[in-house]
């Protein structure tokens, strides 16, 4: 057992810990948000230092430490470096819990880490487990009806999601008698075609554990928790659901996919059409359900389920191509940064506006460009993005997706696709039209702290760099994809 | 395969029959005059502890109950990871020792917690 390759997640811990004792003994509650910081600053730091070397897996190979795991660590943390950011004013809000808000973040972060580390079915549940018991909490946190009634959504959809997935892990534990993924491929890739298709055991549980990771990820059929729990929640906690949970969600899902059921090629064919059609319908029904919406939250939250199913086309891509092509790996992991750093400067945006207007409706963003030029530009930057439109990130995210797409002869998905960014382009353009060319209902300049100015542009600077040099990105992405199987 | 399943129709079977004849046995006992049949208030009671009930079983609880069922779960659970550790202490060694130590301190931390919010008092 090696301590030292566990330090990343020891930290957050300790940290976590650290602020919950603090919060009981002081009152000043900055100082929560600066021990917070500085432990996920030192986590990402010993992250950072353990990169690029290859170590072996840790607790009897349950816990990955391959660059693929450390690189969704990084972005985890950056992620959650940003939500704490764009949290402190925001907090002000409820200002009797702020000890446990911190703590809570830090916990489903570390829960987020471990997923994205895990090679073990049981390690897999109780990483989920661990961050979603934090997320019901904090999505809950504002305490008024609508926030209490996403959390309970969120909590009963959520354990239910669970119990799939767990029946999904016995069947496949019973099918191999294999928890840890490496062996299970073993097993898998040891049998005949025919013992494994004359028992359903197997496909059924991998049926199970796309519905039980497709709930985490918003995939379609599994989405209807989104829109109420996205307009419920507390907004940095929206985009901290819409951002981490699913990165780590599909971390889990490459993980699992590539490690355990990559390699009969037959296999990988089959869970590859699935996520073909949950692509599909994902792509269609978020864009089109996201189009009569009123509420800028609820209409992102569509918008989230849209972008899910084109990182699903990513995820089709890597079931119907060879497992040697890292296109598709990698282009999801250059999909998913992107789509961290543009939904999070989009979210801070409206957290910087509705601070101020004290609402989330898209009519009340009349005239914002003239009240607040600076975050209505960052707003449209981030919407522009999101649509994939370069020269921001978005663009290029979705060009090596589709081309990965492509390159597996799945060129009816590219184009079904292409037709749903069209479709998507209406209604994030409409909340910049409203922005820029309505007349606004007072004058008043809108004026936001600077630490929501710090985190917008560092997600701003991130999805430009991205979308203008993305070379180097993608160069990390390769590297990151390279995941070991043990 | 299938065989495995008839010796569970087996068993099936045979519960029903032996709970049927559990059943039958008083009342036949009972037809046949064996059992005498002198009632009285004690005895159509529903039986508990031999004592007579005071009240109805409806009865609020203190809210307060509730946060001590949380803090005694926490406790439980520890109790439950300390008996495995205890049984083979010498096995596990010092590493095994600094693991139990971080759990108890996992859980010490939110007794402290417990005693910081006044959970602890009753008022």
């Amino acid at each position: 057992m090696n301590l030292a390759l566990f330090i990343p997640e020891l930290t957050l811990a300790v940290f976590a810990l650290l602020v919950i004792l603090l919060d009981l003994f002081t009152e000043q509650k900055r100082l929560l948000v600066q021990v917070s910081v500085s432990g996920l600053v030192i986590s990402a730091g010993v992250t950072l230092a353990m990169w690029g070397e290859s170590f072996p897996a840790i607790f009897n190979n349950m816990l990955a430490v391959d660059n693929f795991a450390l690189f969704f660590k990084l972005l985890l943390l950056g992620v959650a470096f940003l939500v704490i950011l764009a949290s402190i004013s925001y907090t002000q809000k409820f200002a009797r819990f702020q000890g446990e808000y911190y703590a809570l973040v830090l916990l489903s972060t570390l829960g987020m880490m471990l997923m994205a580390a895990t090679t073990d079915l049981i390690a897999i549940y109780i990483a989920l487990e661990l961050t979603s018991l934090s997320l019901y909490a904090l999505v809950g946190f504002l305490k008024d009806s609508k926030s209490t009634e996403s959390s309970l959504k969120y909590l009963l959809l959520g354990a239910i999601a669970s119990v799939v997935l767990l029946y999904g892990m016995a069947l496949i534990f019973g099918f191999t008698g294999q928890t840890q993924l490496g062996e299970i491929a073993r097993v898998i890739q040891a049998m005949s075609p025919q013992t494994i298709l004359s028992f359903p055991a197997l496909t059924l549980g991998l049926v199970m554990l796309i519905t039980g990771f497709g709930f985490k990820i918003a995939a379609v059929p599994f989405q209807m928790w989104v829109p109420d729990v996205y307009e419920g929640a507390p907004t940095p906690i929206t985009a901290y659901l819409s951002v981490a949970s699913k990165a780590a969600g599909f971390a889990l899902i490459l993980r699992v996919f590539f490690s355990a059921f990559g390699l009969p090629e037959w296999l990988s064919l089959n869970w590859g059409i699935i996520f073909a059609f949950l692509a599909v319908i994902g792509m269609t029904l978020g864009n089109i359900a996201a189009i009569p919406q009123t509420n800028i939250k609820r209409m992102l939250g569509y918008s989230s389920i849209a972008q899910a199913g084109y990182l699903l086309v990513g995820m089709a891509a890597m079931g119907f191509s060879p497992v040697v092509d890292i296109l598709g790996r990698s282009s999801i992991i250059f999909f998913l940064t992107s789509y961290a750093l543009t939904n999070m400067g989009a979210f801070i945006a409206i957290i910087a506006i509705s601070n101020k207007l004290d609402s989330d409706l898209i009519d009340d963003y009349t005239g914002i460009g003239k009240r607040a030029p600076l975050v209505a530009l960052a707003l449209t930057l981030c919407l522009v993005s999101l649509i994939g439109m370069p020269p921001a990130a978005g663009f290029m995210a979705k060009f090596y997706i589709f081309s990965a797409a492509v390159r597996s002869n799945l060129l009816w998905l590219v184009i079904i696709a292409v037709i749903n960014s069209v479709i998507s382009a209406y209604y994030y353009l409409r909340v910049v039209n409203v922005m820029w060319l309505g007349k606004a209902a007072s004058e008043e300049k809108i004026s936001s702290p600077g630490t929501l100015r710090l985190g917008l542009v560092l997600s701003c600077l991130g999805v430009l760099l991205l979308g203008i040099i993305p070379g180097f990105a993608m160069l990390l992405a390769e590297f990151a994809a390279r995941i070991f199987v043990f | 395969m299938i065989a495995n399943y008839g010796y569970i129709g087996l068993f099936l079977i045979a519960v029903i029959l032996f709970t049927l004849l559990m059943v039958t046995i008083p009342i036949a006992l009972r037809f046949l005059r064996i059992v005498p049949d002198n009632p009285n208030p004690v005895k159509n009671s529903i039986f508990e502890c031999g004592m007579e009930t005071i009240g109805k079983t409806w009865v609020q609880f203190n809210f307060h109950y509730y946060f001590y069922v949380l803090i005694f779960l926490a406790l439980d659970v520890l109790v439950i990871f300390l008996y495995p550790w205890a049984v083979s202490l010498r096995q596990l060694g010092i590493s095994g020792l600094i693991t139990i130590l971080i759990l108890i301190t996992i859980i010490f931390v939110g007794y402290i917690y417990a005693w910081r919010k006044k959970v602890l008092e009753w008022k």
